[in-house]
């Protein structure tokens, strides 16, 4: 008895689906005439493969469903999306912040805003640190105007993220 | 971006309403733990993993770029679910002996099915999770072998390889069970 080899095991499985040429199909049909050990083997790729046809799809329990549902109405806040409504308040607020920063920094209100932090004073600094350590002056514009563009930059992500990607997800996806 | 009729579903629930999610669990609940199934060995994990990956696909939902269909995305889930599942429960995987006494509960009018049922499930248990859930999806007739190897994380060409061989493995297991269970009678 001849011996079934892994080339001939390849062309098997691709007799059984059906895959294979018109010359290839007439060539191992010729070898399982005479071949009783590739006779033996398609029969045995051929049970695993109406197995495996029969027993395809596994039906859970009844209440599967009903189950998922019951989970996701304990904890809804997570599971969608952050509304578009929602997106555009914080879009607003974010956008006042930096108009009325805006309008407040060239009018000179924080002008004068400015404070020196001497490190020397700070009790931790005295208890571990034998060094003298600088001061540190904080300028009230300069804190002002990063805040406006932290903002900027806020503004921009919840637009960009939480408003139009969504919208432009959905018309693409509706043809609308 | 594909022409998936389940993004309207999406749409849907994107927009608040949480009940049209039921159509989704309805429409995949079967294949989610089938593949569940497939790594796990075993029915009560199954179902209790494909019900997580159910509600993690729902907590991601608005990540999901809708760059591919639903169901590959979902899956993909499904197969990390499971695979975690099998991880953390190792020492609780039930033996085939176990998976032999609940189909025996089924009545002797399925004895023939069930038996080639035991067979085929014994056989598969000897086979590695990847190769498994390759050939649970391929069985499936529902994948290209691009989505195949998108949901379990392989090349196509590695998983057309895998597929292959593990058809071969498979029967050559489930002949080594049957000459063992011919030598026992």
């Amino acid at each position: 008895m001849e011996k079934v080899t892994q080339e001939s095991d390849d062309l098997l499985l691709r007799y059984i689906d059906g895959t294979l040429g018109l010359s290839e199909k007439q060539i191992i049909e010729k070898d399982l005439e005479r071949n009783e050990a590739l006779r033996k083997r398609l029969d045995q790729l051929r049970s695993t493969h109406l197995l495996l046809r029969a027993n395809r799809l596994y039906e859970p329990s009844k209440n599967f469903t009903q189950q998922v549902m019951s989970r996701l109405s304990l904890d809804p806040l997570r599971g969608v999306s952050f509304p578009i409504r929602n997106s555009i308040l914080i879009l607003v607020g974010v956008l006042m912040v930096v108009i009325i920063a805006a309008v407040l920094v060239p009018a000179g209100v924080f002008d004068n805003i400015s404070t020196t932090i001497d490190l020397n004073q700070v009790e931790i600094s005295k208890k571990y640190v034998e060094k003298t350590l600088p001061s540190v002056s904080i300028d009230g514009k300069l804190l002002v105007n990063i805040i406006i563009i932290v903002n900027l930059v806020l503004g921009w992500l919840v637009l960009d993220r939480a408003i139009l990607k969504p919208i432009f997800q959905r018309r693409l996806h509706t043809g609308r | 971006m594909t022409n998936d009729p389940d993004h309207l579903i999406l749409d849907k629930i994107l927009a608040g309403e949480q009940p049209a999610y039921a159509e989704l669990v309805n429409k995949y609940k079967s294949y989610a733990c089938t593949i569940a199934l497939r790594i796990l060995q075993n029915k009560a994990d199954a179902e209790e993993a494909a019900q997580d990956a159910f509600i993690k696909a729902y907590h991601h939902l608005a990540g999901f770029n809708r760059e591919s269909k639903f169901s590959t995305w979902f899956y993909r889930i499904v197969f990390n679910t499971a695979i975690s599942y099998k991880r953390k429960n190792r020492h609780q995987f039930q033996s085939i002996e176990n998976t032999v006494v609940e189909y025996q509960q089924e009545g002797e009018g399925m004895l023939e099915k069930t038996d080639k049922r035991k067979y085929l499930n014994a056989a598969m248990s000897r086979l590695n999770e990847a190769d498994r859930t390759a050939l649970t999806l391929f069985y499936l007739e529902e994948f290209s072998l691009e989505e195949i190897a998108a949901i379990t994380g392989m090349q196509a060409n590695t998983a057309k390889v895998r597929i292959h061989r593990a058809r071969q493995r498979l029967a050559d297991e489930l002949t080594n069970i049957l000459n063992q269970e011919a030598l026992t009678l």
